[in-house]
């Protein structure tokens, strides 16, 4: 009787709108001409529920070290002190702290933190609810010299454009 | 001349073909990263095959020139350009789904050794008293 109270509790109190996402999941990243690739490995959790905002958060952390340019000497460079310094700072990592709806789309402000330099950011993104599944996407842009990325100037843009997908099915 | 060395291109090119493919699948299993979706088996042996057969058209046309150095000058020249050719090896870009393409050159560049290699230990039996 107790378990049983304990879980009718546990569920009364469950955030809305949990969501688990697949491993279907694209974090691509693009700073002009031959720069660009992406990080293959994204983890977190996020909880959204449209008709709730205020309890929707998303905290999500990417490995540093999966990063893909589809050139191993780029990779390691990518990895290296003058750019990422993966050993150091392993996770670039996103937390929200405020979600607000923008026409048909959103915007999450949050806590941005690469390469050991916090930053608050506001970026828009999109959620296509089909039921029991449903995909995040965004579309943005970093500027990388905010987070002591690289020398500034070079082959690399400041700007760096990110398009990430996340598709979540509901837990 | 020009029949045994296109002869000799071909022989070679087939062989350094076959050597290629070995390695390839000695270093995907040793290492497990499998590049066989870029490096195609098709294209590993036709470029094997074209590059032996370019290196024996550029023989014979040496050989008009220099007559009694043709093999040394061929020889050096053979290993620079197989040398020069390994360079691209480590700016490909490759597809972002492939994984670990820093493991990319260890393949590719070996390779790029193979028609040379070939060609210098069939070369004995085809071009013999030539200069």
């Amino acid at each position: 009787m107790a378990t049983l109270l304990s879980l009718v509790v546990v569920f009364a109190f469950a955030p809305a709108g949990n969501w688990q996402m697949t491993d279907k999941y694209t974090v691509r990243f693009a700073g002009g001409g031959e720069v660009g690739g992406i990080f293959k490995t994204m983890k977190g959790s996020i909880v959204f529920d449209e008709q709730n905002l205020a309890a929707s958060n998303f905290d999500l952390s990417i490995d540093v070290a999966s990063i893909n340019t589809g050139n191993g000497l780029m990779n390691t460079h990518a990895k290296s002190a003058e750019w990422f310094e993966a050993a150091k700072y392993p996770v670039i990592r996103f937390t929200s702290k405020k979600i607000v709806k923008n026409g048909v789309a959103y915007q999450v402000t949050g806590d941005m933190e690469i390469h050991g330099v916090k930053k608050e950011l506001t970026l828009p993104f999109s959620f296509q609810n089909k039921g029991a599944t449903g995909i995040f996407s965004g579309t943005f842009t970093i500027n990388r010299s905010d987070f002591h990325i690289g020398k500034p100037g070079g082959d690399v843009e400041e700007n760096i454009k990110l398009d990430i997908s996340v598709p979540v099915v509901k837990k | 001349m020009l029949k045994r060395l296109l002869l000799l291109g071909i022989v070679s090119g087939v062989l350094a073909g076959i050597v290629a493919l070995i390695y390839q699948k000695v270093y995907s299993s040793s290492v497990g990263a499998d590049f066989s979706a870029i490096a195609k088996p098709v294209g590993i042996m036709i470029s094997n095959i074209v590059g032996c057969l370019i290196a024996a058209v550029g023989y014979w046309i040496l050989s008009k020139w220099l007559k009694g150095k043709t093999e040394i000058v061929f020889n050096f020249i053979f290993m620079i350009l197989s040398f020069a050719s390994m360079l691209p090896a480590f700016a490909a870009k490759l597809p972002l789904d492939v994984a670990s393409p820093e493991l990319f050159p260890g393949l590719v560049i070996p390779m790029h050794f193979f028609p040379a290699l070939a060609w210098f230990t069939l070369e004995p039996l085809f071009i013999k008293n030539t200069d």
